[in-house]
């Protein structure tokens, strides 16, 4: 499983770090955000490449959480 | 195993809400918005920061409070808070942002038009915009190379929710003074606003249908301008030959605020951004935000043919000019401007009213940036660039690439 923590980092870094987390084509990545547009482009990215995504709040972070399909 | 998909629902979302920008700006020129001028990012903020600087700052042609601008607001405040994604956040590089907002209208005002308005000139017919586009690209792609090597404008922390309430609160106040306006018939508290439908001639005289706005006590006699004294201040050649006043140009209050609140809303949601989907291409080879602004081009370009408004070429297009440099150097600083604030002003629109004071800090460079071209002279006229606009752009460069090299980390 790879983790990416990209709280407190707007688009498009986040999307970047995602992107650059799957060129090794982990099984689970989990990805920490912080902002709306984060979360939603994390969670499109993911959906695109072929992962199951889960989003939970906590607080006011997302724990966005993909897995293979 | 999934397969790696290339148009994800995303980019649906972002095609039906460029489609649905495009629509309506087509419609607002229809119902009286300037020419290719649905909605324009940068023109409309001037138009604002006009209402504010007036006569003294050479803005009084332009005085309006866009209530497109207001309901873009207003609307991705509501659906922000509606969505639970309205937070209180900034302290990330917010001086830089200023700057950079500054820079960016300034730059915009050269070429005549934020990058909204560049695509909708585009889907006018307007060639012009095609030049700018593609410096608006080269300005991207040299942000992307920034964006590669670390460039961070900084991290965001969280604030005060209180905090997160400035835009919506100046947006709440902007709309109150528009209406006041409105119905008064004229700006309050020494402010000023073009009268609807205003033109000017060349003597400086300006009226509407209705009656003789400057000088003040003239009147309209046999279709000339005739002063209090008796003389004539502008002949009935020179008043059959008078050219609108651009703030003048507008929409129904009420059209533009309803347009202005879905596209606020639609854009909060979509993430719609005008320069992303160049910059995402580039960076990560993801097209979702480019379907968007297709979807604008389209739209626009569509409705302004049922509209009898497009118009295939580079000579003779609404606030435009035809200077190949002067459209293109511009464009190249508000790609670059767009890329180091982290989205087209649209988005710092959409972001300052989901409590984002970075955002707002950015739409206030703008604004001063616009009363800052216009009160030097630096913003083009349907002739062409001003002198100081090339000078300008130099030293806006060598600020810009500073606050690139400066916010550029070691990875």
């Amino acid at each position: 499983m790879i983790e990416v923590d990209v709280r407190g980092f707007v688009c498009p870094v986040p999307l970047m770090r995602t992107k650059k987390a799957l060129e090794s084509g982990p099984a689970k990545i989990v990805v920490l955000a912080d902002d709306g547009t984060a979360k939603t482009n994390v969670t499109y990215l993911l959906q695109d490449e072929g992962y199951a995504v889960a989003v939970t709040n906590d607080g006011d972070d997302y724990r966005i959480e993909g897995n293979k399909q | 195993m999934g397969k790696r998909r290339v148009l994800g629902p995303s980019a649906w979302m972002l095609g039906a809400t460029g489609l649905a920008i495009g629509v309506f700006a087509a419609y607002l020129v229809k119902q009286g918005n300037p020419g290719n001028m649905g909605l324009c990012i940068a023109c409309f903020l001037r138009d604002i920061s006009s209402f504010f600087g007036g006569e003294a700052m050479n803005m009084n042609g332009f005085a309006y409070i866009r209530p497109e601008i207001v309901g873009m607001m207003l609307g991705a405040t509501v659906a922000a808070i509606s969505f639970r994604e309205f937070k209180a956040r900034g302290g990330s590089g917010s001086v830089y942002r200023f700057v950079l907002g500054f820079i960016f209208m300034v730059s915009a005002l050269i070429f005549l038009g934020c990058p909204v308005r560049a695509w909708l000139r585009l889907g006018g017919g307007d060639l012009n915009a095609a030049v700018g586009i593609a410096g608006l690209v080269v300005g991207i792609f040299v942000g992307t190379v920034f964006l590669k090597r670390g460039y961070i404008v900084g991290r965001v922390k969280k604030l005060a929710k209180p905090l997160g309430f400035v835009m919506p609160a100046i947006a709440v106040i902007l709309l109150v003074l528009a209406l006041v306006t409105f119905y008064n018939g004229a700006a309050p508290g020494g402010f000023s606003t073009v009268a609807k439908g205003a033109k000017k001639t060349a003597e400086g005289a300006v009226f509407t249908a209705e009656k003789v706005v400057s000088p003040a006590d003239a009147s309209m006699v046999d279709g000339a301008i005739v002063g209090a004294d008796g003389a004539v201040v502008a002949s009935s050649d020179s008043v059959a030959a008078a050219t609108g006043v651009p703030g003048g140009s507008r929409a129904p209050l009420y059209l533009s605020l309803v347009a202005g609140l879905a596209i606020g809303a639609a854009a909060q949601r979509s993430r719609f951004c005008s320069v992303g989907g160049i910059r995402d291409s580039i960076l990560i080879k993801r097209y979702d935000l480019l379907v968007g602004v297709a979807g604008l081009v389209i739209g626009v370009a569509v409705m302004n043919m049922v509209f009898g408004q497009f118009n295939l070429g580079f000579e003779g297009q609404p606030a435009a000019h035809t200077n190949f440099l002067g459209n293109f150097l511009p464009m190249v600083l508000v790609g670059l401007t767009a890329v180091f604030m982290g989205g087209c002003p649209l988005r710092q629109v959409i972001m300052a009213s989901e409590g984002d004071l970075d955002a707002v800090a950015a739409v206030l460079g703008m604004m001063l940036g616009a009363v800052a071209s216009h009160g030097l002279s630096l913003a083009s006229t349907g002739a062409g660039p001003a002198s100081g606009a090339w000078v300008a752009m130099g030293v806006m460069a060598a600020v810009t690439l500073g606050i690139g090299f400066l916010r550029t980390q070691k990875a």
